[in-house]
């Protein structure tokens, strides 16, 4: 009974299997990264570990994480989405709109009067038409992605800056509106972080669970062979731009809520932000490849990162030179070190 | 003393964990058409790649005219006089034909464009060659035939004395094949060597003078072609051992029709109508380019055609995805390129043609998942070290099993197999066919598709001959079948 | 349709017609609501604020084609910007001034040419890195808390803002220059041809000899060497050296390049259409001031533009084969 014993050593994997994936390798190594960049902070920086550091470190994270799944996702099935930091604007300004006090006046403080609720509610659906139409010009026309998306998002930007008319809404609106990013239940934790907390997880569990998870990696891998092997490539992709574009638009919502106003500049270069931290946390750029946790990872390294580099007091600009020295160094290592895994 | 162009001498070429290239010596003779055979995997294409100067060799020397070669690129290698035509074909679209003769080899003044008597010269050559191709074209209202005739043109006009030629007849038709011969022939009168790969065994005995044949990456044998026998006997140096394969002709007859097609046209088709029985293996015969491949992708509903294809009693939806739901599943032509998700392991590989078999609720169920790699892993004897496994990491042989593990876990009715044995060895070529007749013996329908002609003998019940995008003829197959009247039709013959 | 006429193919004709037709168009609406569209002072404030958009579609144009992309440009605009300020606030003649920084601008093409060509990292990441490298050394070069610098000598906005000739000022000529160069670099160089060959088919590129890394290599400086002169203008026209000022400069490059019918995806393109499209986009926006359009709809308008562009580009690729 040759076969049998040759599945038995399958089922075992005595036959020198049992080593981790090589996105399980990048998960660990950079968790890795993180928790050793957490120990020599807490050594090194003054007042670092600290309850309220790490608490605020933690709600800093959460816009660039909540779009950073939407981003990841779609990275992983071989496409871009450069329209989220316009549609955080337009949501952003959106929603202080709707829910503004409508005085019957033409101006910025006069807006619909709606409340809260539907106003969030209206916002998230009128960004997921900026999604849609990234889905159109990427998945019919055929346009590359990011030149697509980039054109998106300055039109999602636009309608911001126009309802905002160039500057930001922020009188008549009602309480609730800052709820979201103000109440805290510990220390700075606030809603926005237990958002993202919640979202993550669910990302997680469509990620690594689910069919629908499943045929991310596949699209990402080899979209022609996804399609003969039935899957519903322009519709999955359609989706992930509008689930993109929703989680931009839940972020918008919470960015607005923190600063009690609709500001049109709000988002500024996050498209840029969480696409660095994502491929930061070890997400290829090429598809197939990636993961939310990386996003996460990604965005706590650069987190402690640059709140060291405040700490220590440097000028906040510096900021900036880290990440671009750190996405191109992560890139390069992560390369190394799996090139030398495959021998 | 005969006068070599090219003397090989102790090649050796290593890969982790593989000696692709063994301690192969031979010479070739100055202005001849040397061949080199040898299943795939034997080690021809390293061997070209060391001479065009995109590998680098672990040992062995290479001798130019006499004089030690290295090559670090192919443009390199042009410059010494060695061009190579490649499978892919390597002109630049966008560019019209002149500006593609001399890319690589432009005449300057301070990087300016000059224009001189070398592409006068050049164009003069390509007009010699093919007098119908207008320079001043964009290559990419070319035809195949026409864009390889472009870079042979290339080749010559550089003067090179090698032209290497890797599966120059691929994609091409007959007619344009015999030109091709013909421009091959004088090029030797011209003084260029050509060393010519390529599958087709009858071309080697047109054009060859010489044949090397390579096996597992050793130097078997180098022997002018007048002193060999037939093609048995080539066949039997490239594999060593002779498998025997015959056509077992079916004992039933199902009368169940499972697939109907009538009057099928797209851009490539015209007018196809034919039927596939419960349990049957039907094959489709044709030469590269008569629309094999595009009858496989409009019945799978990759491609869009205008006609009836009915299945099961009803009209079938025209994209995969609704005929994988009907019963079809579809081996594509290209593995890598459409079959296999190569940098995903074998485990995330095999369910994806029908995920429900292994989730509950769109929630994927990895115990199932895993249990379903391993059983299909030892079904179709695939070699790996577990599931877990990467499948760029997997032999030619290997991945095509993974194409098929695939499709049978579709549980389809009706397997559509493009050219399901190009490109592997014949170990897993037995293999596959073994798997064929099973399939066929359980009751499933296969519509095989080839343009190796022994296989299409030795595998199907009834076989279609299409010819430029349409049906020339039903056979029945049996032991009186005229495989010279086949390939009189194939070829465009009456 | 389809054929050739002439040497020229169906679809360049048609490229070269839909450009122009819209900026003609641009300038019939406008001028149609204002007949000082059409005066001298507008149009010579349109190709003085073109001149940083002519430098760095035009290179830009030349990486495009070769199918790669820039996002530093702004970033480099914004760096140089600074550099020039400070250098020139320390005393620097305005010509040594100028030569440090477009030395400094090509050093950082230089980097985006081995970060995208040698370390083989994707030029979107690439790029973004250097963009963002770029904006923080500016501002960390900025006095802290002011981000700007401010009390630049006078007579150094001449450059832009002091007519030669035609009430063009110098800054404009030597645009010209560079871009009439980068043309004659698309149209008659080995460079501008390998451009196209990288960017239409690589692999063939690479088996014909040719040096793909040193090529493209040398296409990120070009774009470096422009996006530093672009800054040295914007610098001089603001009278401020601002590391932000480049902000948004990446996207109105894609722009006008795609607007100019260069294929987003590589393997054609032409610097001089790029042009047009900048003038498209500049006096669209210049328009809009004649309008009455408030300023924030710029950039809405700026989105629609290049989503027509892209799809114009896709209905003549798809329609029209040459």
């Amino acid at each position: 009974m040759i076969e049998k014993t040759r599945k038995e050593e399958l089922k075992t994997g005595s036959l020198g299997e049992g080593r981790i994936s090589n996105l399980t390798f990048i998960n660990i190594v950079m968790i890795g990264v993180l928790v050793a960049l957490f120990i020599v902070a807490s050594l090194i920086v003054p007042n670092f570990f600290n309850i309220n550091t790490v608490s605020n470190l933690i709600a800093q994270q959460a816009e660039i994480i909540i779009i950073g799944i939407g981003i990841a996702y779609l990275l992983i099935s071989g496409y871009f989405d450069m329209s989220v930091g316009g549609i955080i604007a337009m949501a952003a300004v959106l929603c202080a709109y709707f829910s503004q006090e409508n005085r019957g006046i033409e101006g910025l403080s006069s807006g619909l009067g709606m409340s809260y609720g539907v106003a969030a509610a209206l916002t998230v659906l009128i960004c997921s038409i900026i999604g849609l139409i990234n889905a159109f010009l990427v998945v019919k026309m055929n346009i590359a992605s990011v030149i697509a998306t980039l054109a998106t998002m300055a039109l999602a930007r636009g309608v911001a800056l126009i309802v905002a008319r160039g500057a930001q809404r922020n009188a008549g609106l009602p309480p609730e509106f800052k709820q979201i990013g103000q109440h805290t239940f510990f220390a700075t934790i606030n809603v926005a972080v237990l958002i993202m907390v919640i979202l993550v997880i669910v990302a997680l569990i469509i990620e690594r669970k689910t069919v629908f998870g499943r045929r991310i990696f596949l699209i990402g891998a080899n979209s022609e062979a996804a399609r003969l092997s039935g899957i519903k490539v322009s519709r999955e992709v359609s989706l992930l731009y509008i689930a993109s574009s929703i989680l931009a638009a839940i972020t918008g919502i919470i960015m607005a809520s923190k600063f009690n106003a609709g500001n049109a500049a709000f988002g500024t270069g996050y498209e840029f932000d969480a696409l660095v931290v994502t491929v930061l946390g070890g997400t290829s750029i090429f598809g197939g490849f990636g993961s939310v946790t990386c996003v996460v990872v990604g965005a706590f390294i650069l987190g402690i990162l640059k709140t060291s580099v405040n700490m220590l007091g440097f000028q906040p600009d510096l900021q900036l030179v880290v990440s671009g020295v750190v996405i191109i160094i992560a890139i390069l290592a992560q390369r190394y070190a799996i090139n030398r895994r495959s021998g | 003393m005969r006068d070599y162009v090219l003397e090989i001498k102790g090649l050796v070429k290593d890969f982790p964990g593989v000696r692709a290239v063994n301690d192969v010596s031979f010479n070739i003779e100055r202005n001849t058409v040397h061949c080199l055979v040898g299943e795939n995997g034997a080690g021809k294409s390293t061997l070209i790649k060391i001479l065009t100067g995109a590998l680098e060799r672990t040992d062995g020397t290479i001798l130019l005219n006499g004089q030690e070669y290295v090559s670090n690129n192919p443009g390199e290698a042009r410059k010494k006089g060695i061009s190579t035509l490649f499978q892919e074909l390597n002109v630049v679209d966008q560019l019209t034909v002149e500006e593609n003769l001399t890319l690589g080899m432009e005449d300057t003044t301070f990087g300016f464009l000059r224009k001189s008597t070398k592409i006068k010269k050049m164009v003069e050559v390509l007009k010699e060659i093919e007098p119908s191709i207008d320079p001043k074209q964009k290559v990419k209202r070319l035809s195949v035939a026409k864009k390889q005739i472009v870079e042979i043109a290339k080749a010559v006009a550089s003067e090179s004395n090698i032209i290497i030629m890797d599966e120059p007849t691929a994609s091409i038709s007959e007619s344009e094949i015999k030109r091709l011969f013909k421009i091959i022939r004088e090029l030797k009168r011209n003084n260029v060597t050509v060393i010519y790969i390529s599958h087709r065994l009858d071309e080697i005995f047109e054009i060859g003078d010489y044949v090397t044949v390579m096996r597992d990456g050793k130097h078997i044998a180098t022997k002018p072609v007048a002193e060999m026998e037939d093609r048995s006997e080539l066949i039997r140096m490239m594999i060593g051992k002779s498998i025997v394969e015959s056509y077992i002709p079916k004992e039933a007859e199902e009368e169940d029709i499972l697939l109907e097609v009538r009057n099928l046209s797209n851009e490539k088709l015209k007018n196809i109508a034919f039927n596939i029985k419960k349990g049957e293996v039907v094959g489709f015969y044709g030469l590269v380019g008569a629309g094999k491949t595009e009858l496989a992708r409009a019945i799978f509903g990759a491609d869009r055609y205008s006609g009836e294809v009915i299945f099961k009693g009803k009209q079938l939806g025209s994209t995969p995805a609704k005929a994988i739901e009907a019963g079809i599943a579809l081996v594509p032509e290209e593995r890598r390129t459409q079959g296999i998700f190569t940098i995903l392991t074998i485990r995330s590989n095999i369910p994806v043609m029908n995920m429900k078999k292994i989730s509950n609720g769109g929630f994927v169920d990895a115990a199932k998942e895993k249990q379903v790699a391993i059983e299909y892993i030892d079904k179709l004897k695939i070699v790996t070290s577990g599931p877990e496994k990467e499948t760029a990491k997997l032999s030619g042989g290997n991945q095509q099993k993974l194409v098929f593990a695939k499709c049978l876990f579709a549980d389809s009715d009706l397997l559509i197999l493009d050219e399901p044995t190009r490109g592997i060895d014949v170990g897993a070529k037995s293999e596959i066919y073994s798997i064929v007749r099973q399939l066929a013996e359980g009751g499933k329908s296969i519509m095989f598709l080839s343009s190796e002609l022994p296989e299409i003998l030795n595998l199907c019940d009834r076989i279609f001959l299409l010819f430029d995008g349409e049906i020339k003829a039903e056979l029945i197959n049996g032991p009186d079948i005229d495989s010279r009247k086949i390939i009189h039709i194939v070829t465009g013959g009456e | 349709m389809g054929r050739i006429i002439g040497r020229f193919s169906m679809k360049t004709t048609i490229k070269n017609v839909y450009v122009f037709s819209v900026l003609i168009l641009i300038f019939v609406i406008f001028t149609s609501m204002s007949t000082k569209f059409i005066g001298a002072p507008n149009i010579v404030n349109i190709l003085r604020q073109s001149v940083p958009l002519f430098l760095i579609g035009g290179a830009v144009t030349l990486v495009m084609i070769s199918g790669h992309i820039d996002l530093s440009v702004g970033g480099i605009l914004g760096l140089c910007s600074v550099v020039y300020s400070l250098a020139v606030k320390s005393g620097m003649s305005y010509f040594a001034a100028a030569l440090l920084t477009v030395l400094l601008g090509t050093l950082v093409g230089f980097i985006n040419g081995y970060l995208v060509m040698k370390l083989n990292i994707v030029p979107l990441i690439a790029t973004l890195a250097t963009m963002t490298l770029s904006i923080g050394v500016g501002k960390l070069l900025t006095p802290r808390g002011v981000g700007l610098i401010k009390q630049l000598p006078r007579g150094m906005e001449g450059f832009m803002r002091t007519s030669v000739l035609f009430g063009l000022p110098l800054a404009f000529y030597i645009a010209v220059i560079v871009v009439a160069v980068l043309v004659i670099i698309q149209k008659k160089t080995v460079l501008g041809k390998y451009a196209a060959a990288i960017g239409g088919n690589r692999t063939a590129a690479e088996l014909s000899g040719i040096n793909v890394i040193k090529n493209v290599w040398l296409m990120y400086v070009i774009v470096g060497f422009c996006s530093a002169l672009a800054g040295i203008a914007r610098t001089s026209y603001l009278h401020l050296g601002d590391p932000g000022t480049g902000q948004g400069m990446e996207m109105d490059a894609m722009i006008v390049v795609v607007l100019g019918g260069t294929h987003f995806f590589g393997g054609e393109g032409s610097v001089w259409r790029t042009m047009i499209g900048v003038l498209v986009l500049m006096s669209l926006t210049a328009g809009m001031q004649v309008a009455g359009v408030p300023p924030y709809w710029q950039y809405s308008i700026r989105g629609a533009v290049l989503i027509f562009a892209l799809l114009v580009d896709i209905a003549v690729k798809e329609r029209i084969v040459d």
